[in-house]
């Protein structure tokens, strides 16, 4: 090892500084990652407390045939950005089930704290307007005990 | 024709320099607006409209989910019930499965107990591998 003189007087052959040639050529990588993964949103999140289930599950379906209802702690439900009477709910899914070929999914996004009764009322209306396919939107809930 | 003898002096090359700025404001632009899509849940299948059918009072065990979040645990047609927490249903459901394949989990949830509590018993069923899940309004007496 070349160490004398502390190794402060060598002469150092490697370039000190940062090749910036590639620099464009790493932009453009990460810019065509996120065109590709960019979904824009389409409409507004209600302000909801998750409630959370360990057994939760990733629904694997094109965003385009998974309709979000949103159900707020004092029953008022929102679909897409709409403000929408409980008797409404069947006539509002309804046309959208037969359009996205009986395979949309309904994402129920009830507040942790509403009461069931509301609940109740919105699967009657799913079941009228013949949206079976219900996903109880949950967080995943991690839970200290881990089965080995 | 003069015009068309004209030597141009514009180049014809479209400048590169300027290329990684466009890209780099393009990258930010999409770093800024992109959301990754979170959706999950527990999933069910609600029975058809007026799709009622019978079931034998053998294979349910009855769940009723109280405003406190208790839940009431009755076999079938027998008359004894068992308070128990959402958390201790997995267990149970196992158990009581491994006896009666055919059984059917009917949770009647109270109207007035909240979402969560209805959640976290559909939770614990579908920890222990429950399929057949009936959700109800429980009735109030």
């Amino acid at each position: 090892m070349g160490m004398k003189d502390g190794g402060f007087e060598r002469k150092t052959k490697a370039s000190s500084t940062i090749p910036s040639s590639s620099m464009a050529d790493i932009a453009f990588l990460l810019l065509i990652f996120f065109m590709v993964t960019t979904v824009f949103q389409n409409e507004r999140e209600r302000p909801i407390q998750w409630p959370s289930a360990a057994a939760t599950e990733q629904i694997d379906e094109k965003r385009d045939n998974i309709l979000y209802v949103w159900l707020e702690r004092n029953g008022d439900i929102w679909i897409n950005d709409r403000l929408v009477p409980m008797q409404d709910v069947a006539a509002v899914v309804g046309p959208q089930w037969m359009q996205s070929g009986q395979r949309l999914i309904i994402s129920l996004r009830a507040d942790a704290l509403v009461p069931y009764r509301f609940v109740d009322l919105v699967q009657e209306q799913l079941k009228r307007s013949g949206a079976v396919y219900v996903v109880f939107a949950t967080d995943l809930e991690r839970r200290m005990t881990v089965e080995r | 024709m003069a015009i068309m003898n004209k030597k141009s002096k514009v180049s014809d090359e479209i400048p590169s320099a300027s290329m990684a700025d466009i890209a780099f404001l393009l990258l930010i632009f999409f770093l800024v607006t992109t959301v990754f899509p979170r959706d999950s849940g527990l999933r069910v299948v609600l029975p058809e409209e007026a799709e009622e059918v019978e079931v034998s009072q053998r294979n349910v065990l009855h769940l009723q989910v109280q405003p406190s979040g208790v839940v009431v645990v009755r076999y079938g047609d027998s008359e004894d019930e068992q308070q128990m927490t959402p958390s201790q249903i997995e267990s149970v459901w196992r158990s009581e499965v491994a006896q009666n394949p055919n059984l059917i989990a009917a949770v009647k949830t109270h109207p007035d107990a909240a979402h969560e509590h209805m959640i976290s018993v559909l939770d614990a069923l579908q920890l222990a591998g429950a399929e057949r899940i009936s959700l109800q309004l429980l009735e109030e007496t």
